[in-house]
């Protein structure tokens, strides 16, 4: 059993620049990526981040179609950010608010885009092909960054549940946590493919 | 004249188990280890300096007992400090003669406390040994210990004998495919009708110590180790693998799981220093169905060896003669500690049925969908004994009457001399 494909990748009316798929989300955050028809059905976002712990693991991946290409790209994506919420020396992990304000950030930076110098996987990714294409492609990804980084956040700070008087969870939820959940930030060493998108 | 149960050892490179036939389960487990003094191990020529002028000598230094003083199995580990500790068995071999023959005595004097002029031997030897250890073996156990009856048998096939345990088995065959796993090497053995297919043995260099090491990575990754005292942290990772952990049947799923219902699956687990006895407690999350998963995905752990273990065991079957590969398949027979993860058969025997009934499938389309397969079945049998596997099926074999006349009587060695050993009787796969 290998590392886990997107599911997306035979729809064959799926929209792509250069080589990568252009996939419906449901987001709020505006931009020009397709909606999603059906907002309760999980999306590539949701895909990602169910996938990346397990993917993670792996060194190895075969791209079956264009929307592994994207997989790949949030799954690296996610390394980042957990990377970026990972205490330093002399800097412990932010909070839940803090951490929202420091993925955006990350979000929108400047990044590279395949087929420029920076970009990790280009042998894997084809550059797109003309300038309004590859101007389409950054917003897309800022818009999927964008929405990517807000669930993330919230996965990453899950809700503490309370504890009933017998030690046993009552079922309410309290106050996020104040630190990153280590079950996630577990993963941040590990490099999918052997990449990162920041300074490889 | 009635007879003295046999005796039962099986020497592995890691422990050695031994006991008396009829038994389930062997009466002392160690590791296969010898503590000497290093003059007394250097060879046969090995003679001790002479005494220092003006020490009082006192008698271990006198040549000639201190061959004498050594110590065996956990008594040698005890001991490492103030003697030098020899595994007198490498990958599955016999090494050292020497050594092996001091562990034998004390093995069988100091602790089964037997008469070997009473008792028949049941031996094991790994699968491919070469038929001169085989006479060295006969060597010594005729001539030094005088055993009444010596059989070398092998471990693989044994495993498949304590098999018939199972509830699953219908048949009483000896041919199967053993999986074999300790904590070096996990070896994957074909067997038709009691004997072993050379050719087609594979091995993965996956097996306890690896899962042992990969729960120490993940409790490290996740920073968690940092409240384990560094000296007991291989102990406590062992402690995990052994209590916590299970094979899962798909890894997303499970982190799904684990998301859904935190204190359902995670764990704690609670350990003492072992020097000062201070409390610690550490979480044990996805490592309980991480650690056993590098059998089915060795890419999570090891760069360098990718093969999944169901593939391996469908290479080693299809590379089998071609009239025993549907016995081979439905009888995959587990057996060592490191097989003896909840639900490993289950997993395995779901992943080779995949690799099959695809193989099947595209032969169907590739003939124009003209022919159609029966199918085959494809059975991964766990049991009871898996632990000590080997040991067991010796138990069972060396306490059936038949046992005595397949065995080489001290009467035959005495007539023939070693070479007798190179010839054997496989038996079991009738009765």
């Amino acid at each position: 059993m290998p590392a886990y494909h997107s599911s997306y990748n035979d729809d064959p009316s799926v929209r792509q620049v250069g080589n990568t798929a252009i996939l419906p989300i449901s987001t709020k955050v505006r931009g020009p990526a397709p909606i999603a028809s059906d907002p309760s059905q999980p999306d590539i976002i949701e895909e990602a981040l169910d996938l990346f712990r397990a993917n993670c693991l792996f060194r190895n991946f075969e791209i079956k179609g264009p929307a592994d290409r994207l997989l790949i790209y949030l799954i690296l994506f996610i390394s980042e950010c957990l990377t970026k919420l990972a205490p330093t020396p002399g800097r412990p992990s932010p909070g839940y608010q803090e951490a929202t304000k420091v993925l955006q950030t990350l979000a929108v930076d400047s990044f590279a885009l395949p087929g420029d110098a920076g970009f990790p996987l280009n042998s894997l990714y084809h550059a797109p092909g003309s300038r309004p294409d590859a101007d389409a492609l950054r917003s897309y990804l800022t818009q999927t960054r964008t929405e990517l980084a807000l669930r993330l956040a919230d996965r990453l700070y899950p809700p503490e549940q309370t504890m009933g008087p017998d030690g046993q969870p009552t079922g309410q939820t309290g106050a996020r946590a104040a630190k990153p959940s280590k079950w996630w930030m577990s993963f941040q060493k590990r490099r999918f493919m052997g990449r990162s998108l920041g300074s490889a | 004249m009635s007879r003295q149960a046999p005796l039962v050892i099986d020497n592995g490179t890691g422990y050695t188990k031994m006991g008396f036939a009829g038994n389930s389960e062997p009466s002392f487990v160690f590791p296969t280890v010898i503590a000497t003094h290093q003059t007394a191990g250097a060879g046969g020529g090995g003679r001790a300096p002479p005494p220092v002028a003006g020490k009082p000598s006192h008698l271990a230094s006198k040549r000639g007992i201190e061959d004498l003083d050594f110590y065996i199995g956990d008594e040698a580990v005890v001991n490492s400090k103030t003697y030098d500790l020899h595994y007198p068995i490498k990958h599955g071999q016999i090494e050292n003669w020497d050594h092996m023959e001091r562990f034998w005595e004390q093995s069988i004097f100091k602790y089964l406390r037997a008469e070997p002029e009473d008792h028949y031997v049941l031996l094991t030897e790994p699968p491919l040994n070469p038929p001169e250890n085989r006479e060295n073996t006969a060597e010594i156990m005729f001539e030094s210990f005088n055993v009444q009856g010596l059989y070398i048998a092998v471990q693989a096939v044994l495993a498949l004998a304590a098999s018939w345990t199972s509830s699953k088995v219908a048949e009483r065959t000896l041919t199967g495919v053993v999986i074999d796993s300790g904590d070096g090497v996990t070896h994957t053995i074909p067997v038709a009708e009691g004997y072993v297919i050379g050719s087609s043995i594979k091995h993965v260099p996956i097996a306890g110590r690896d899962i042992t090491s990969f729960v120490q990575q993940l409790l490290r990754d996740r920073g968690d180790s940092a409240s384990i005292p560094p000296e007991d942290s291989m102990r406590v990772a062992e402690k995990i693998k052994e209590d916590y952990t299970y094979v899962c049947q798909d890894i997303v799923k499970e982190f799904k799981k684990y998301d859904a219902d935190p204190y359902k699956y995670f764990a704690r687990f609670s350990g003492e220093h072992s020097v000062t006895g201070r409390k610690y407690d550490i979480d044990v999350g996805y490592e309980r169905f991480l650690a056993p998963e590098i059998f089915f995905n060795p890419e999570i752990y090891s760069s360098d060896f990718l093969t999944p273990l169901p593939e391996v065991v469908d290479t080693v079957i299809q590379t089998s003669p071609i009239d025993v590969r549907r016995g081979l398949y439905k009888n995959i027979v587990l057996s060592g500690g490191s097989t003896m993860f909840k639900d490993f058969g289950k997993r395995l025997q779901r992943d080779v049925k995949n690799i099959v009934d695809g193989r099947i499938a595209g032969s169907e389309t590739r003939s124009g969908s003209l022919m159609k397969s029966s199918g085959v079945e494809v059975n991964v049998i766990s049991h009871k004994r898996q632990r000590y596997a080997v040991w067991y099926g010796g138990s069972l074999m060396a306490s059936t009457p038949e046992f005595f006349n397949v065995s080489h009587s001290r009467v035959d060695y005495e007539e023939y001399g070693p070479s007798l050993v190179r010839r054997f009787s496989v038996f079991g796969s009738s009765s």
